[in-house]
């Protein structure tokens, strides 16, 4: 179709179109050139850096922590593999969809990953994998490895993690390890979202001895995060490995001796503090807080009335009963206020202003002296010593036993227990301290408050020449006399005497055994105060929580070998029915069994011992 | 429509056709160092370079064939062509193919089309044809008319949502305005109201858009998705440093930190390559081209060939001023290509077919003229 077109003022251009258009075409050209200047040239050096650091990468490589051993090499604490899901954020084109499609594979709801994500992204280095999700099960682990290729930033972990073969048996001791929470990873720099730490227990005091450092790899990576090379810069240092002094099959005896009943149980030996056996009674499986213990398995736990997360042989405190007059008896004859052979008079009670004191025995003991009085543990004749005392002496000579105080073992949070004064009366009542306290006090009751683990400590410096020793767990941690008990020899040997005497002829005659040096005492420790003497009922007809607290303090001597055996039994009854066969059991599992007996030890009759205190 | 007569021929502005074909040249040899050799040993995982030869040489087709008639033909097609795309994209929510979370092609079949690039070179023709019917200044009238035809297919294309097309289409009818020039009376006014609508306009970018903004003033804002591109592309640019890496030794581009390297961040590959030397070298392409294209717009014959070229001028500059400050670090992160360096095929297709359109413009500068 032609056409003509005619001219339509063809000359009459815009005029200023034409300066328009040049002008902006010096602007492009002076912008572009400055700011390629800037980045090119002024900071070039600069990005280069950057760049090289893009292509390298360093990642930190997981030490092992040092594993636990019992005294003969058992393993008590072992890593085993587990698989983690890491993510490196700067990998990850899609945060949200990746989170989202984990979400999908694993049923792990999306806010709680996004909301790991977002702690973990303020404490990884950059490229270095977060921990997503620990301790994937093998399940999970396939159905992420088959998804993850195409979502790039995925990547499985290896990593640790702890497994305690025994779990209920040390879980007491042991403690555990998790991971580590906010205010853990703010205190630690070398901490990693996803790092597990010593929580509770050994695994807690002993973290830095545990832990190991961490190593570094240089990794060079494309953007994908595929590797190219990769280049150890510093090796991972594990932790130590520690061998304890605990003997996991006695651990397991007592243990058993223990079952269905809470109570504690330490055995140690008396010259070197160190703990042979810590049995707490119930117990739980440590294994499970590893993985991060359900919600619904800890508020059971939590919420049992039997207490199992409660360390009962340190961080459980109760009044002694009569255990405690071995304290006593120690206290008065270095203050040198009687002498061993002072008498007194038990009608089988005392009287202090319009009340009565009792003695266990009703009838009373008639005159007595120190070595008797504690064989068939009097409370009269303690009554008076208390007079003679004060609380004050009392409490400055158990101070300096290592009551009232923790005693130092390798265990977290242990609880102090109390031995009263009249400063601390006032300073915690506004009252002044009584005369009638004092009684209670001389006989382990009223406000005396001592831990199982305390008791075993002083039994032990008793026996061992007076040295207060730091009861230890670690085999090779070195001997730590604390003080020294202000007991003179002479003295302190009428003390093992009279307590070996009470074995022979006393209140533990359950312990007697021909091959043997035993020494004990036995104590029965009211949780509730009697109204009158006469109304003590049969244990097994008392309401549980109203029983009274059974104990037995003793140590035993064979070949040489000497140990301290304290048991408790909450709620138990009394000290020798309940405590003494339980004890008796671990002397026999120690020392063997006694010949010609050996095989009969359940149908032989015990020797009964006094019920009653 | 006249057949191609020789005289024609030797009319052809070479200086144009030249600067073109170094600058295609440049792109596919930087696609071909952004395929990534150095990642799969030999074979290339991404034949971008490839492909975008095949896109180059549809492209010279198309170009030749709009110089073969007479470009004044074109206001006869306005338009039809304007209609066309408005029912094209007025197609694209109901039958569109989603893409990447946007719809935006039209699928034939046999190949998929972006009715987007055909709004281009519509609202560029009717806005040639608007604008040159009268002479002198713009008035409101004038300006509200040119408006309202561009408005429609530049709103369309924004919804789609292909915020970089869009803008190019309001940009460049925004330049082709300004060229025409507009009363003193409206300029003053635009000089106070556009200060204040622009941000307003800020209420209607959706959040993705809106952090695009704030990065580009604090790209650690988010490190992870816009500031990401900008903080790996600027690594990218200033590793270049002075002289460059090299060509295919770009460890940003090769070890693939620089992400959509063969589309919008192209450049950053070149001048992690190339260097400050390479790069200024390429702005000075950039402005030789556009300087030429000023040229066409200055000697063209008619008032109507002249828009066309001015037209096609801001066209290219503002993908030019876009692409690169973006890459830059002085421009938000708006999905527009580089011309002739970024690899697609339907950008490249449509820049051939409106260098086609220059140069016919360009080689019938002088047939009203004595010579």
């Amino acid at each position: 179709m032609p056409k003509t077109y005619e001219p339509d003022g063809g000359q009459q251009k815009p005029r200023g179109g034409l300066i328009l258009l040049q002008s902006l075409i010096l602007v492009l050209f002076c912008l572009f050139t400055l700011r390629l200047w800037y980045l090119q040239v002024h900071k070039g050096e600069h990005f280069a850096d950057l760049a090289r650091e893009n292509q390298l990468r360093q990642a930190s490589i997981i030490a092992g922590r040092g594993m636990i051993l019992d005294r003969n090499g058992k393993t008590l604490a072992v890593n085993e593999p587990s698989f983690a899901l890491g993510l490196i954020r700067e990998d990850c084109e899609d945060i949200q969809g990746t989170l989202q499609k984990v979400s999908e594979w694993t049923g792990i709801d999306y806010h709680v990953l996004l909301d790991t994500y977002i702690r973990g992204k303020k404490r990884s280095k950059p490229f270095e994998p977060m921990v997503l999700i620990s301790n994937l099960s093998y399940e999970l682990l396939a159905k992420i490895e088959a998804n993850a290729v195409s979502w790039p930033g995925l990547e499985i972990l290896i990593r640790h993690k702890r497994f305690y073969p025994d779990g209920k048996l040390l879980a007491h001791v042991m403690g555990y390890v998790a991971e580590a929470n906010e205010e853990e990873l703010e205190k630690d720099s070398s901490l990693a979202l996803g790092d597990h730490v010593g929580k509770q227990g050994l695994e807690f005091t002993l973290e830095q001895r545990l832990r190991g450092e961490k190593g570094l790899k240089q990794i060079e990576v494309d953007a994908y995060g595929r590797e190219h090379d990769q280049q150890v810069i510093l090796e991972p240092r594990s932790g130590n490995n520690l061998r304890l002094s605990i003997d996991a099959d006695l651990q397991a005896f007592a243990s058993k001796q223990l079952e269905g009943q809470a109570g504690a149980i330490v055995v140690l030996q008396p010259d070197t503090g160190k703990v042979l056996a810590l049995v707490s009674q119930p117990s739980y499986d440590n294994n499970l807080f590893v993985l991060g213990i359900p919600a619904k398995t800890w508020k059971e736990l939590r919420d049992d009335p039997m207490h199992p997360i409660q360390n009962r042989v340190a961080q459980s405190v109760y009044p002694p009963g009569s255990t405690f007059k071995v304290l006593m008896a120690a206290c008065a004859l270095s203050e040198g206020l009687v002498k061993t052979t002072d008498t007194a008079f038990c009608s089988g009670s005392y009287r202090v202003g319009d009340h009565d004191f009792h003695c266990w025995k009703k009838g009373g003991h008639g005159t007595v002296d120190m070595r008797s009085a504690l064989v068939h543990s009097c409370d009269v004749y303690f009554y008076q010593l208390g007079e003679k005392l004060g609380i004050d002496r009392i409490n400055r000579y158990a101070l300096q036993a290592g009551f009232g105080t923790p005693t130092g073992i390798d265990l977290p949070h242990e609880r102090s227990g109390l031995i009263p004064s009249t400063a601390w009366k006032k300073r915690r009542y506004g009252e002044n301290w009584t005369r009638g306290e004092t009684l209670n006090c001389s006989i382990g009751q009223g406000y005396v408050q001592v831990s199982p683990l305390q008791l075993a400590k002083f039994i032990g410096s008793v026996l061992n020449g007076g040295k207060v020793i730091r009861p230890s767990l670690v085999l090779d941690d070195p001997v730590d006399v604390q003080s020294k008990l202000a007991l003179s020899d002479k003295d302190r040997e009428f003390i093992v005497k009279a307590m070996a005497d009470t074995v022979q002829a006393g209140t533990a005659q359950r312990l007697k055994r021909p091959d043997a040096v035993l020494g004990g005492k036995t104590g029965t420790a009211q949780v509730v105060k009697l109204v009158n003497a006469d109304v003590r009922q049969k244990v097994h007809d008392m309401p549980y929580k109203y029983r009274d607290h059974a104990w037995l303090a003793s140590w035993g001597i064979k070949d040489g070998k000497s140990y301290v055996v304290v048991c408790m039994v909450e709620h138990g009854g009394h000290g020798g029915e309940t405590a003494g066969p339980m004890v008796k059991a671990v002397y026999d599992y120690l020392f063997g069994p006694v010949p010609g007996q050996a095989k009969t030890v359940k149908s032989e009759p015990q020797p009964q011992g006094e019920i009653g205190d | 429509m006249s057949p191609i007569d020789r005289r024609l021929l030797t009319h052809i502005y070479w200086p144009l056709l030249a600067i073109i074909a170094v600058l295609f040249s440049v792109g596919v040899l930087n696609l071909y160092s952004a395929s990534g050799f150095r990642m799969g040993d030999g074979v290339s995982l991404n034949p971008f370079y490839q492909k975008q030869c095949i896109w180059g040489l549809v492209g010279f087709f198309c170009m030749i064939s709009l110089t073969l008639f007479d470009y004044r033909y074109l206001k006869h097609l306005a338009w039809p062509l304007m209609i066309a795309t408005l029912v094209l994209l007025a197609l694209v929510p109901v039958m569109g193919k989603t893409v990447y979370g946007a719809k935006r092609w039209l699928d034939f079949g046999v190949f998929s089309f972006q009715p987007s690039e055909l709004a281009k070179i519509a609202t560029l023709v009717v806005g040639a044809l608007i604008l040159s019917k009268d002479t002198g200044r713009l008035g409101w009238l004038g300006l509200l008319g040119v408006l309202a035809v561009a408005l429609p297919p530049a709103a369309m294309v924004i919804v789609q949502p292909d915020l970089g097309s869009g803008l190019n289409i309001l940009l460049l009818l925004c330049g082709m305005i300004l060229y025409r020039g507009l009363t003193g009376r409206v300029f003053k006014v635009l000089l106070l109201v556009v200060p204040i609508l622009v941000p307003c306009g800020w209420f209607f970018l959706k959040p993705y858009q809106k952090l695009r903004i704030l990065t580009l003033f604090n790209p650690e804002r988010d490190p992870l998705g816009s500031g990401y591109h900008i903080i790996q592309s600027q690594i990218a640019i200033g590793s270049g440093q002075m002289w460059g890496k090299g060509f295919l030794e770009g460890t940003q581009s090769q070890l693939r930190f620089l992400p959509e390297k063969h589309t919008d961040f192209a450049v950053a590959v070149f001048a992690e390559e190339w260097g400050f030397v390479g790069t200024i070298a390429l702005v000075v392409l950039f402005s030789l081209f556009l300087y030429f294209l000023a040229g066409v717009s200055r000697d063209a014959k008619d008032r109507f060939g002249s828009f066309l070229a001015a037209g096609v001028f801001f066209y290219f500059f503002w993908q030019i001023l876009i692409n690169m400050g973006m890459v830059l670090g002085i421009m938000p992160v708006v999905g527009i290509p580089l011309p002739f360096i970024s690899y697609g095929g339907s950008a490249t297709i449509v820049n051939f077919c409106l260098i086609g359109i220059v140069l016919n413009v360009s080689m019938r500068r002088f047939v009203f003229k004595k010579t």
